[in-house]
C-alpha cells in the first residue's frame, strides 16, 4: 500500500488511486531541495517526515496553536496549513536554519537568560514569531509583544518571561544598530 | 488529523483555472491562501478531489487604483492590507480590520477573496465589505459579472458564487476625506473569530450611511433602521432602531445574550463613527 | 566558582534550553526508525452504544486490528482498597460496548498517518445506540441505561466525613450562607499531545516503547500486567515530553495497543495523537458540582462548613489510581488553610458517558479553593467587612503550627496571614479601592479579589495508603555515579518534562559534592538506565527526587572522602568535598584523580574500600502525609457589564514553598501554573450536549490563554523552610494553578457587587456573567 498506488480509504478510494505525485523545488534553509510529494502532504509533514527537520512541531494542525510556524518567502506561516506542493518555488526557513542570524541569536540568548521556555515544544515557533515582531518593529512595548504573540500558545511559561526576553532582545538589537551608526 | 488524498494543479492563468474548475464537476476546490480550506481538509470537513491553486495568478494579486475606487485582486493577503502595502480606499478601516484578523502567520497567507468566497459567518471581511458597499467581480466560463458584497453572501458558508466561478477581484469605492467609520469586534481571545462584530460607515459627501453586523448566524446583517438613524444623526433613537432591526431578523434565532451583544457593538461602532 | 553560584538557592540557567532553542529537542514524533508504520484509531462517535458488528472492507484486512485480533491484550483494571469502590474493566479496544465519544474500537496501520486515517474512515461499525448518562447529579443513583450495566447505579464510590458538630454550628450561626458551585470539564492540553512509538528489539529480546508520558516506570508495570510480559522484556522511554500537567501520568489504551501491535507486526509502529483526539481521548479534568453551606458569627468567624461534592468522573477509571481520589481530595482540601471547628462533607464520584477524568495540575484543590474562598468572600459581604479581614481572621496562625485541620490535613509551617498581607501589597489594595470610588473612564467595573490556600505536596506512603491506593508512590530513587574522569551522572527514576529537573537536580548534587553542575549529567525517563521511580506529579519531584539525589550524592561524597583522605594521608573526618576536590588539612586532591583511582588504578584505594563510585538511594520525607506550601493569589479585573467581557488587569502571587533550590525555576512554575489556572477561570471548557457529544473538538472551540490576554504576573516570596525535608524544600509545581479561579471569581464578584451579581461557575464566560447580572436584576425587581 502506498500513497501513489491507491489505498483502502472509503470515500477516497477512487480519488486516492488517481492521485499523482507533484514535483516540487524548494529553497530550504538556503539549499535547493527537490522532491515528489503527494498533494495532501502538509509543509509541516514534508519538513518533519521527509527532511527530518523535526524542530517544527505540530500542536493542533488547524492553525491555532502556532507551534508549526516557519518562514515562507521570509514571512511567518503555519506549516500545518500549507501544502508542500503549494510551496514549489518558494523559500522556506525553519529553526534549523537561521545560521548567523543576529536576531535569532539574540533571542536564543535572552530566552535562555530569562527562562522563557520550559518543555520547549512551542519554542522554535516562538523564536521565529518573535524575530518577525522585532524585524517589523512590533516589539516596542510589552503590550505590542503580547498582541504579536497572540497566535503562539505556550502552555508552560505563562508568557511573562517570553515577553521579557523578546523585549530585551529588541532593546539589545536597537542598541547594536544605534552603535553601528 | 491529516488531509484526505487529493489532486493538485497550479494553472498559469485565470482562464485556465476557470476551465479546470468547469471541467471538475463540483469535485474541485479553488485554493488561494488555504488558511481555512487546509484546516477544513485536515479536519476532513472538506474533502475535495482536486485543488486548483490560484494564489500566485498575477490577475488575482493585482491592485488597481482609479479616481473612484480601489480594486483588490482576490488573492491580496490580509497582511498586505494590514501593512497598507496597497492602496487603502477605506481611510484606515480595512487595515484596522486586517490587523485583528486571526494571527499574523495566517494573515501572511490568507486572502480577502478567499475569506469572501468562504463566507464563514464569524469572519470579518463579508461584513466589512458589505459596510463599504463593495462589489465582487466574479469570473466564470461565460464571462464576468459583478455583484454587491451585500448580496454575495446568502447564509452560513453560502454565497451566490457559481460552482464554476472564481472571485477575481473586489472593487471598493473610496471613502471621501470627511468619511467616518466605526469598527467593534468582540472576541474572547485575540485573533479568534468574533462573538459579535459591527461596522458603521458614514460618508456624508457620498450620501452613504450603513450599519452592518457580522457574526450574525448567517450573512452579514445590514441594519436598515439603524443606518437611517445614523444618517439623521439621531443617536438618541439608535438603540431602539437597532432593536427593531434585530426583531425583524427573527430568522437568525438570536438568543437574549446575542441580542444584547449585537446591540452593544452596533451602538459602540456608531458612537465611534460619529464621535 | 563558589558553591552559592550553582548549589541550592542559585538561579542557575537551564541545561535543557540549548537543544530546544535550536530545534534539537527529541519528542516522540521526532524519533525516526526505518520501516515505521503509522497508526490511526477508529473511535466511537456515540456516547453510549452496543457494538453489534465491526466491518472491515476486504482490501483493508490485515491492516485493521480490533480486540479479537489482539488476544494477548487484557482489560485495564484498577484496584482500589477503598470500601465500596467499584472498578469496571476497560478493554483497550472496545468489545461489546462503547461508553464515551472517542473510545478506541480498532487500530488501523498504514505507511503514513494520512493513509491510516483513510483506513479508519473505511471501517464501519454497527451500533445500537443507548441513552447516555450525562448528568451526574441526576443520574448517580441509576438511569435507564447505567454506564456499567451490572452496577445498577452509576456510582464509582461515595463517602462521607464528619468532624465536630455541624448541627451545633448551624444553631449558633449568625450568618448562614448556602451556595452552589460548578467547575466545568476541561482538558489538560499540553502543547504536545500524547504519542507512542513501539518496536521489538530482537538483540535484547524486549519491546521498546517511546511514549510521551510522565511515568515511564509505572507504565512498564502496567504493560507487563496487561500484556502478560515480564518487565525485563519491556523498556519504556520518555524522551523530551512537551508538557504533561497530569494527564500524561496515567496509562492509556493506545500505549497498550501500540506495544501489542509491535509484537504482532514485528515492525516499528507509531501513533501520534492529534489535537482532536487529545480533546476526546486524553483524560479530561475538573468537572465538579458543589453545594455548600457555611456558618459564621457576625465578625465573620467560620463556625462550620457542610458540603456535598459530586465529581463527574466519566466512563472508566484510569490506571493506576482510578477515579477514586479526586472527590476525597476535594473533601479534605475544602477547609483549606482555615480554622473551621465543625465540618461535614459527603462526596460522590459518578460514572457518566464522557471521557474518563484524570489528574490535572492541582487535581481537587482548585475546586476546593474556589468553594471555600468564594464563601469567605460572601461571609465578608454578609458581615460588611473587607474580605481579607475575614480571611485573616480565620486563617491558621503561625504559632498554631503544626496544625491539623478539621479534615485531618497536618499543616506543617508558615505564616498564612503574611501571604495575604503581602499579596494585597503587591496589588496595592488601597489604591484599587480608591480607584473604584472614582469609577473607570470607560464605565467598566473594577474589581479586586484574593484567594488563599495551603497545598499538600510531596505526599507519600501514609497519604496514598489512606486513600486506598493499590500503587503507593512513596519514594523516588537516584543512582549517582562518578565516572573515571570525575564527571558525574545522576540516573533518576523521576521524569522531567519542562520543570528543569536536569538543571535543578544537578544543583543538588553540586551542593553535596562541591562539583560544578556543568560536569553533571542527569538521566531520566528511561527504565533501562534508571532505578524504579514513580514519575512527576503531585508536586513531588524536587522533594522526593531531590532528596534521593542528596542522599546518593552524600553516599558518594563519603566514599570520595575516604579515598581522598587516604591519598592525602589524613583522617576521613578531616576531609571534605569542595571546588571539585577532596580537601584535607594539608592539601587537596581533585575528584578526577580519586575517580581514576576508583576505576583505573585500584592500587591507590585504601584497604577495605571497593572500586567504583556508584551509589543508589531512595528518599521519602520523614512525614509522608505531605508538606504544605501556601500562597495568596490576587487579581484585579475590569468587567464590561454591558457585554460580560472581563479583562484581567493585574495578578499577584505571594507564596512560600520553603527553601527554593532554584528561585528562577520556582517562579517559572508559579507563572505557568497561574496561567493554566486563569484558563480554568476564564476560558477552558468542554461542554457536552444532551446526547453526550463533546462540543469542543478543536482549539477554535477550546480556548487556551494567549499572551495577549495575560497580565505580567507579580510574585512575592515568604521563606519558611519545613523541618521535614532535605534543605527545607516544599513541593510547589501545582500551586500556581490552584487559586486563580477563586481569586478571579472573587475579583469579578467585587466588580459586580454594585449590581448585586455573584459568579459561582467556571469558566466565567461573558454569557455566564450576563446571566448573573440578569439574575441579580430580577432578584432586585422581586425585592
Amino acid at each position: 500500500m502506498s500513497e501513489a498506488g491507491g489505498n483502502a480509504g472509503a470515500a477516497h478510494n477512487q480519488a486516492s488511486s488517481a492521485v499523482r505525485l507533484t514535483a516540487i523545488r524548494i529553497r530550504l534553509n538556503g539549499s535547493a531541495v527537490a522532491d515528489d510529494v503527494p498533494p495532501r502532504l502538509s509543509l509541516a509533514d514534508f519538513l518533519r517526515e521527509r527532511r527530518n527537520l523535526t524542530g517544527t512541531h505540530l500542536g493542533c494542525e488547524h492553525g491555532v496553536c502556532g507551534a508549526c510556524t516557519v518562514l515562507v518567502d521570509g514571512e511567518p506561516a503555519r506549516s500545518c496549513l500549507m501544502l508542500a506542493c503549494a510551496c514549489d518555488e518558494r523559500e522556506v526557513e525553519t529553526i534549523e536554519g537561521f545560521a548567523g542570524d543576529p536576531v535569532i541569536d539574540a533571542l536564543r540568548r535572552t530566552f535562555h537568560q530569562h527562562h522563557a521556555l520550559q518543555c520547549g515544544y512551542c519554542t522554535p515557533a516562538m523564536l521565529i514569531t518573535a524575530r518577525d515582531l522585532i524585524l517589523r518593529q512590533r516589539a516596542g512595548s510589552a503590550r505590542e509583544i503580547r498582541d504579536g504573540l497572540a497566535g503562539n500558545i505556550c502552555r508552560c511559561t505563562g508568557y511573562t518571561n517570553i515577553v521579557t526576553a523578546i523585549a530585551e532582545a529588541a532593546r539589545e538589537l536597537r542598541r547594536g544598530a544605534a552603535n553601528a551608526q | 488529523m491529516k488531509a484526505p488524498a487529493v489532486d493538485y494543479v497550479r494553472p498559469g492563468s485565470l482562464a485556465e483555472a476557470i476551465d479546470l474548475l468547469a471541467k471538475s464537476q463540483d469535485e474541485a476546490r479553488v485554493i488561494a491562501g488555504g488558511q481555512s480550506l487546509v484546516a477544513m481538509m485536515n479536519l476532513r470537513v472538506a474533502v475535495p478531489r482536486l485543488l486548483i491553486d490560484i494564489a500566485r495568478l498575477p490577475e488575482l494579486t493585482a491592485v488597481a487604483d482609479d479616481t473612484e475606487a480601489v480594486t483588490l485582486g482576490a488573492c491580496v493577503t490580509h497582511a498586505a492590507i494590514e501593512d497598507a502595502r496597497i492602496a487603502d480606499p477605506s481611510r484606515g478601516l480595512m487595515p484596522k480590520v486586517a490587523s485583528g484578523l486571526a494571527y499574523r502567520a495566517i494573515r501572511n497567507r490568507g486572502t480577502i477573496g478567499g475569506s469572501l468566497a468562504l463566507s464563514d459567518p464569524a469572519a470579518e471581511w463579508p461584513g466589512v465589505l458589505t459596510a463599504l458597499d463593495a462589489e465582487a467581480m466574479l469570473c466564470g466560463p461565460t464571462g464576468r459579472r459583478s455583484l454587491k458584497c451585500a448580496e454575495f453572501t446568502t447564509g452560513i458558508f453560502e454565497t451566490r458564487l457559481g460552482p464554476d466561478e472564481i472571485v477575481e477581484s473586489i472593487r471598493i469605492r473610496k471613502l471621501s476625506p470627511e468619511a467616518r467609520w466605526g469598527y467593534v469586534k468582540l472576541c474572547r481571545k485575540s485573533g479568534e473569530f468574533a462573538s459579535a462584530l459591527a461596522v458603521v460607515v458614514c460618508d456624508r459627501a457620498l450620501g452613504y450611511w450603513r450599519v452592518v453586523l457580522g457574526a450574525a448566524n448567517g450573512a452579514p446583517l445590514v441594519l436598515e433602521s439603524a443606518s437611517r438613524v445614523v444618517s439623521e444623526g439621531a443617536m438618541g433613537q439608535l438603540q431602539e432602531a437597532v432593536r427593531d432591526d434585530l426583531d425583524r431578523a427573527a430568522d437568525r434565532h438570536f438568543d437574549e445574550f446575542q441580542l444584547n451583544l449585537h446591540t452593544v457593538v452596533a451602538m459602540r461602532a456608531a458612537q465611534q463613527a460619529l464621535s | 566558582m563558589p558553591n552559592d553560584a550553582y548549589g541550592v538557592g542559585a538561579s542557575l540557567l537551564r541545561k535543557e534550553d540549548n537543544r530546544h532553542l535550536h530545534g534539537r529537542g527529541q519528542f516522540v514524533a521526532d524519533v525516526k526508525l526505518p520501516g515505521t508504520v503509522d497508526v490511526a484509531f477508529v473511535r466511537s462517535p456515540h456516547a453510549h452504544a452496543r457494538i453489534r458488528s465491526i466491518s472491515v472492507p476486504p482490501e483493508a484486512r490485515g491492516h485493521v486490528f480490533t480486540a479479537v485480533d489482539l488476544p494477548r491484550v487484557t482489560p485495564i483494571r484498577v484496584v482500589s482498597h477503598s470500601t465500596g469502590a467499584k472498578s469496571p474493566p476497560w478493554p483497550p479496544l472496545a468489545t461489546d460496548k462503547v461508553r464515551y465519544v472517542g473510545e478506541a474500537i480498532a487500530a488501523c496501520v498504514a505507511p503514513s498517518r494520512g493513509e491510516a486515517e483513510d483506513l479508519a474512515a473505511a471501517v464501519t461499525v454497527d451500533f445500537e445506540v443507548l441513552e447516555p448518562v450525562i448528568d451526574p447529579v441526576r443520574d448517580m443513583r441509576g438511569s435507564r441505561h447505567p454506564v456499567h450495566e451490572h452496577w445498577g447505579d452509576n456510582l464509582y464510590i461515595e463517602h462521607a466525613l464528619q468532624a465536630g458538630d455541624v448541627g451545633a454550628a448551624a444553631r449558633a450561626a449568625e450568618v448562614t450562607l448556602t451556595r452552589e458551585f460548578r467547575m466545568q470539564r476541561q482538558s489538560g492540553a499540553p502543547l504536545e499531545c500524547r504519542g507512542v512509538l513501539a518496536y521489538r528489539d530482537h538483540r535484547l529480546d524486549e519491546v521498546v516503547l517511546y511514549a510521551s508520558t510522565q511515568t515511564p516506570h509505572t507504565l512498564r508495570v502496567a504493560l507487563g500486567e496487561i500484556l502478560g510480559l515480564e518487565e525485563r522484556r519491556i523498556r519504556v522511554v520518555a524522551p523530551d515530553v512537551g508538557g504533561g500537567f497530569g494527564p500524561k501520568a496515567r496509562l492509556y489504551p493506545e500505549e497498550i495497543i501500540l506495544a501489542a501491535l509491535a509484537l504482532e507486526l514485528d515492525r516499528p509502529v507509531r501513533w501520534i495523537e492529534d489535537r482532536g483526539e487529545h480533546l476526546l481521548a486524553t483524560a479530561h479534568t475538573r468537572d465538579h458540582h458543589y453545594k455548600a453551606t457555611v456558618y459564621a458569627d457576625r465578625q465573620g468567624r467560620i463556625l462550620g462548613l457542610d458540603a456535598e461534592i459530586v465529581v463527574d468522573a466519566g466512563a472508566y477509571g484510569l490506571w493506576p489510581q482510578g477515579p477514586y481520589h479526586e472527590a476525597g481530595m476535594v473533601a479534605r482540601a475544602l477547609p483549606g488553610p482555615y480554622m473551621i471547628p465543625n465540618y461535614r462533607a459527603r462526596h460522590y464520584t459518578v460514572a457518566t458517558n464522557k471521557t474518563p477524568l484524570g489528574p490535572y495540575r492541582g487535581v481537587g484543590r482548585p475546586g476546593a479553593c474556589f468553594v471555600v474562598e468564594r464563601l469567605v468572600d460572601e461571609i465578608a459581604r454578609a458581615v460588611g467587612r473587607e474580605p481579607n479581614e475575614v480571611r485573616t481572621l480565620n486563617l491558621v496562625r503561625p504559632e498554631q503550627m503544626p496544625f491539623t485541620t478539621i479534615s485531618g490535613m497536618r499543616l506543617d509551617s508558615g505564616d498564612y496571614g503574611a501571604s495575604v498581607k503581602l499579596c494585597a501589597e503587591l496589588l496595592d489594595l488601597p489604591a484599587i479601592r480608591a480607584r473604584q470610588l472614582q469609577g473607570e473612564p470607560d464605565r467598566r467595573l473594577l474589581g479586586i479579589g484574593f484567594a488563599a490556600f495551603a497545598e499538600q505536596t510531596a505526599h507519600g506512603a501514609a497519604e496514598f495508603a489512606a486513600r486506598g491506593a493499590s500503587i503507593i508512590p512513596g519514594f523516588e530513587s537516584c543512582t549517582a555515579r562518578v565516572l573515571s574522569d570525575g564527571s558525574v551522572v545522576l540516573m533518576v527514576g523521576i521524569q522531567s518534562h519542562g520543570q528543569g529537573l536536569e538543571t535543578v537536580l544537578s544543583q543538588v548534587a553540586a551542593e553535596e559534592l562541591g562539583i560544578d553542575p556543568a560536569c553533571i549529567s542527569v538521566r531520566h525517563g528511561d527504565t533501562e538506565s534508571t532505578a524504579f521511580g514513580f514519575g512527576t506529579f503531585a508536586s513531588r519531584s524536587m522533594v522526593m527526587s531531590g532528596g534521593a539525589v542528596a542522599r546518593a550524592s552524600r553516599m558518594l561524597r563519603d566514599k570520595l572522602c575516604r579515598i581522598g583522605a587516604h591519598l592525602l594521608q589524613c583522617e576521613v573526618a578531616q576531609a571534605h568535598c569542595a571546588d571539585g576536590m577532596v580537601v584535607g588539612p594539608r592539601g587537596a586532591v581533585p575528584i578526577a584523580e580519586i575517580a581514576k583511582v576508583a576505576h583505573l588504578r585500584m592500587d591507590g584505594l585504601p584497604q577495605g574500600v571497593d572500586p567504583l563510585l556508584d551509589a543508589t538511594a531512595t528518599y521519602e520525607p520523614a512525614i509522608s502525609t505531605g508538606v504544605f506550601s501556601y500562597a495568596t493569589h490576587g487579581a484585579v479585573v475590569a468587567v464590561d457589564a454591558d457585554t460580560g467581557f472581563i479583562e484581567l488587569l493585574d495578578y499577584a502571587v505571594a507564596e512560600d514553598c520553603g527553601t527554593m533550590v532554584n528561585p528562577m525555576l520556582v517562579e517559572g512554575q508559579i507563572r505557568g501554573g497561574v496561567v493554566q489556572g486563569i484558563g480554568t477561570a476564564l476560558f477552558e471548557e468542554i461542554p457536552y450536549d444532551e446526547g453526550g457529544q463533546p462540543l469542543a473538538g478543536t482549539l477554535a472551540d477550546y480556548l487556551m490563554p494567549g499572551a495577549a490576554e495575560m497580565p505580567a504576573i507579580k510574585i512575592g516570596h515568604l521563606h519558611t523552610p519545613t523541618p521535614h525535608t532535605e534543605y527545607g524544600m516544599k513541593g510547589m509545581g501545582e500551586g500556581g494553578a490552584v487559586a486563580p479561579p477563586a481569586a478571579i471569581a472573587n475579583a469579578v464578584r467585587d466588580a459586580l457587587f454594585s449590581v448585586g451579581a455573584e459568579v459561582n461557575e467556571t469558566p466565567l464566560t461573558p454569557r455566564r456573567i450576563m446571566a448573573a447580572i440578569r439574575k441579580a436584576g430580577e432578584a432586585h425587581v422581586r425585592t
